[in-house]
């Protein structure tokens, strides 16, 4: 079977700043995958390039067998891959049914002039958006619905943001999520329940997922594979337990033990 | 309470201080002298010693202001509110005391040209200066003493007295339109009894108004905010249903009734029109889309040109003399391909750069039709003649249009409803709301058809009363516009897009794409400005369209309410209607030389205490207040907990 997304030998360059010095990366359809690495290995800038933030200056994205590279982002989502930002960037003065409408724009079509003259068309449009936008929300559980849906999304707690960004992805109707750390800052309840959460995502709604996670105990509940990258490379992939005991990956994160030649 | 002393010793000196400024500062730049001419009460009080003597008052008030905290009891009001504020008129006095002694002494016309004699004589109330001196600082006393002593009287009966002394002046200021417009309905009578010979306010006019305000607010106490209580407290289809009526019935108003009001206010009202439509236009752009335009000016000289050239006889070259509203839909295009070519090379910019941008483009479009090298075309700083008396407008023949479109789609709306309802026994509201559309879809035909002077081809002329209507139509289809756009996806995606431009990139729109719409759908708009601008001005020149007018169009929504459709119209109203356009006069004729320092006073006091605007939207202001909504938020949410475990 294909995969949902391969990458080749993915670079991008900041100035001097090497951020990915030639990723390679595969995601099989259904596979929950973990990108793990220190501060500063390149997560967000692989997550960004994907997403079409930044254009790479080399190498292949293919989704579902055609090259998304240097695509724009509104275009990349509209192909199927959706992501959430570390810094949780919602439309903070929108409603929260609002954020998860407006994210539906790439799946709907009706532009100005059926609006202008609401024709019977855009009203069903509008409905539909409107009822995806509920049962989106509704996924949450009571977190997100009810007097919440008319409050701004600046109103939310930090968790709520989170789980709020998660139900703007989703609204996008993708095949591919990324979530970039989806449990920081969040304690160990919502933790555990955002790790529950990132499970559903595949068994009820089918999505593949690539996460980006500090919580090595998030990474081992949740990852089928775990890939990790640092200084912009990929120094190790497998299961849990196969990396977590690589000796490069311990070395990436605990640094090198001082030897007599080294230092 | 020493320390409380010393506080209450700086603030009577701070406000009494700046209460002797502004009194001086309006006596030298001429505001006193030039208000003089207009007595409020004829014939002891005008506006100057009005504006003068209001400093010494309202400092006074100032002076013992108290900061109200929820749950604390204020320090009690007192005698000492009037000590304090007595002090603050006198020190105010003081100040204005240096002031006319000083200009006694030296001659400080090279300087301050408005500093004449004749404005010396008004401060000293024509009594020499000793006198004088005496006089101003005695009276700033009392005055003090008095808006000290304001905070001994309840806060309704303040406002109520404030209220009746706002509408005995608004009568003075409105004198020679009310007394028009009175005359035209017949009620010469009332004008008779309002106005004396010298068509100003006697006293027992005066009194008059003050009764009529105070009377009905005290027998009707409480009523008003009951009234506005049920309103809130109706379903939201129902209140816009009932907005949308009131909108209605204004319009019909100002459809019928122009022929009533005289042509100063009628000319008025078109202006205001005007930058109302410029002023819905440019919120699209930056109230919804969140782009910072300020060369927005260049739409409405696009509009003006291309409508000049179409119609007028006497445009240098191309002269195929249409009739203004088959001009209409070329300009229409003209102006959406004008934003095209201002937003294509922008789309990558914002914020400052946007704005600092889109500044230079206002001036190049200006400079475009100034140059010589177009001269053939435009007319260089000539600009292109209109005659409006030799323009054929064609009006009946968009009314039947708009009416037969609005009678088949109200009609097939009627029918398909009626017929549903049959199907399931119960009563569809949208039946009635065809019904409606159709009718008055036949209405605008039979006015098409009964007014001839408008339809046919050969007729030629436009009158003030005519381009009032017009800008009405075009303000409604702006309002209209604006009004359904905002509750869309292209709507949301502005909003997305104004709030994070990646993250909304991230989320599937095409930000390409909303901003040029936002700058076409904007363009159009101001376009229409410019096209009713041509045909009312008489002549199109690059004066016209300078940066100023830009700038007094984003006054407008700011001072009106970012992204709020009433707040816009209101910004308009106040701002253009009251104090006048840039080059157009307003109701208060006196204030045009200080027009520009009246915007810029507005603008920064609003900024400081209602930076959301006169009306704004609940969006904005809930941007702006994000801190207290917060702590609404959770007292509410503290209080549900709290019910809930009861």
């Amino acid at each position: 079977m294909a995969s949902l997304l391969e990458i080749r030998g993915l670079t991008k360059q900041f100035g001097g700043l090497r951020a990915l010095g030639g990723v390679d990366f595969r995601v099989e359809p259904g596979e929950i995958v973990s990108v793990i690495g220190p501060n500063g290995a390149g997560k967000t800038t692989f997550f960004n390039t994907i997403s079409g933030l930044y254009p790479p200056d080399s190498g292949e994205i293919l989704f579902e067998g055609s090259d998304v590279a240097g695509l724009n982002p509104d275009q990349i989502t509209r192909r199927g891959i959706a992501r959430t930002f570390q810094n949780v960037r919602l439309f903070p003065n929108m409603t929260v049914l609002e954020n998860v409408m407006v994210a539906q724009h790439c799946r709907t079509t009706k532009g100005m002039w059926p609006a202008l003259f609401q024709t019977p068309g855009f009203r069903r449009e509008e409905a539909e958006i409107r009822e995806r936008a509920r049962e989106v929300l509704g996924f949450f559980g009571t977190r997100l619905v009810g007097y919440r849906f008319d409050q701004p999304a600046f109103a939310l707690s930090y968790a709520n943001r989170r789980r709020l960004e998660i139900a703007r992805a989703i609204a996008t109707q993708p095949k591919l999520l990324l979530l970039d750390e989806p449990t920081a800052g969040m304690n160990p309840r919502e933790t555990l329940e955002q790790t529950e959460l990132i499970g559903k995502l595949r068994s009820e709604k089918g999505f593949t997922v690539v996460v980006i996670e500090h919580d090595m105990k998030v990474v081992r509940n949740v990852s089928d594979r775990v890939v990790v990258l640092d200084h912009g490379v990929r120094i190790a992939e497998g299961s849990y337990e196969e990396v977590s005991s690589n000796e490069d990956v311990i070395e990436a994160y605990l640094g090198r033990p001082a030897t007599k030649e080294g230092a | 309470m020493t320390e409380r002393s010393t506080i209450l010793r700086q603030n009577v000196l701070f406000w009494g201080g700046v209460g002797g400024l502004a009194a001086v500062f309006i006596s030298a730049i001429g505001m006193v002298e030039v208000f003089d001419g207009r007595k409020v009460i004829d014939p002891w009080l005008s506006l100057g010693y009005l504006l003068l003597l209001c400093i010494p008052a309202a400092v006074g008030f100032r002076v013992s202001r108290r900061v109200v905290l929820e749950g604390v009891a204020g320090p009690v009001p007192g005698k000492h509110d009037i000590v304090a504020g007595a002090a603050t008129g006198a020190v105010t006095g003081l100040v204005m005391a240096g002031f006319i002694l000083l200009t006694d002494a030296f001659d400080l016309r090279g300087v301050l040209v408005n500093v004449t004699p004749a404005l010396l004589d008004l401060l000293t109330f024509g009594q020499g200066s000793a006198t004088g001196v005496l006089i101003i600082v005695g009276l700033g006393s009392v005055l003090g003493a008095f808006g000290g002593a304001m905070h001994l009287v309840p806060a309704r009966t303040r406002s109520l007295a404030l209220r009746a002394f706002l509408w005995v002046l608004l009568v003075g200021f409105v004198e020679l339109l009310l007394g028009n417009m009175l005359r035209e309905v017949r009620l010469a009578a009332v004008d008779d009894y309002l106005f004396n010979t010298s068509r100003r306010v006697p006293w027992y006019s005066a009194l008059t108004v003050a009764a009529l305000v105070v009377v009905p607010s005290v027998l009707f106490r409480g009523r008003s905010q009951k009234l506005r209580a049920r309103f809130v407290a109706l379903s939201a289809p129902r209140r816009r249903r009932i907005g949308f009526l009131l909108a209605a019935v204004f319009v019909i108003f100002g459809m019928v009734v122009p022929a009533n009001f005289g042509p100063l206010l009628n000319e008025i009202m078109t202006t205001v029109g005007l930058f109302m439509l410029m002023g819905l236009g440019l919120n699209i752009v930056v109230g919804y889309a969140g782009l910072l335009d300020l060369g927005y000016v260049a739409f409405f000289a696009v509009g003006a040109y291309s409508t000049a050239i179409l119609v007028s006889a006497s445009s240098p070259t191309f002269t195929p003399e249409l009739a203004f509203f088959s001009a209409v839909p070329f300009v229409i295009l003209i102006a959406a391909l004008a934003g095209l070519v201002v937003g294509t090379p922008v789309i990558r910019m914002r914020g400052d750069y946007l704005a600092i941008v889109t500044l230079a483009f206002g001036e190049i479009a200006r400079l475009v039709f100034q140059a010589d090298w177009l001269k053939g075309a435009f007319g260089g700083a000539q600009g292109i003649k209109v005659d409006p008396a030799r323009i054929r407008t064609m009006f009946g023949y968009v009314l039947v249009g708009i009416g037969l479109v609005a009678l088949i789609v109200g009609g097939l709306r009627w029918w398909a409803a009626r017929s549903l309802a049959r199907e399931r026994g119960e009563h569809d509201s949208r039946a009635t709301s065809g019904a409606v559309v159709a009718v008055l879809g036949i209405v605008a035909i039979a006015v098409g058809v009964a007014f001839p002077d408008f339809a046919t081809w050969t007729a030629r002329g436009i009158d003030t009363e005519q381009i009032f209507r017009f800008a009405l139509v075009f303000v409604v289809i702006a309002a209209f516009v604006s009004w359904r756009l905002e509750d869309s996806r292209v709507g949301r995606a502005w909003m997305a897009m104004r709030e994070d431009e990646h993250v909304a990139e991230a989320m599937g729109i095409n930000v390409v794409t909303a901003k040029l719409a936002a700058f076409v759908t904007g363009a159009v708009l101001a376009a229409f400005g410019g096209a009713l601008f041509a045909i009312k001005i008489g002549t199109i020149f690059p004066a016209s369209f300078k940066i100023v007018q830009s700038i007094i169009i984003l006054v407008i929504v700011i001072v009106g309410g970012m992204g709020s459709l009433r707040g816009v119209a209101l910004g308009a109203v106040v701002l253009i209607g009251v104090l006048g356009g840039p080059s157009q006069p307003g109701m208060l004729r006196e204030f045009e030389e200080f027009k520009l320092l009246i915007y810029g006073v507005l603008l920064v006091v609003m900024m400081l205490k209602r930076p959301e605007g006169l009306l704004p939207s609940a969006r904005r202001t809930r941007e702006l207040h994000q801190e207290e909504f917060l702590q609404d938020a959770w007292i509410k949410a503290k209080a549900d907990e709290i019910e809930e475990h009861a």
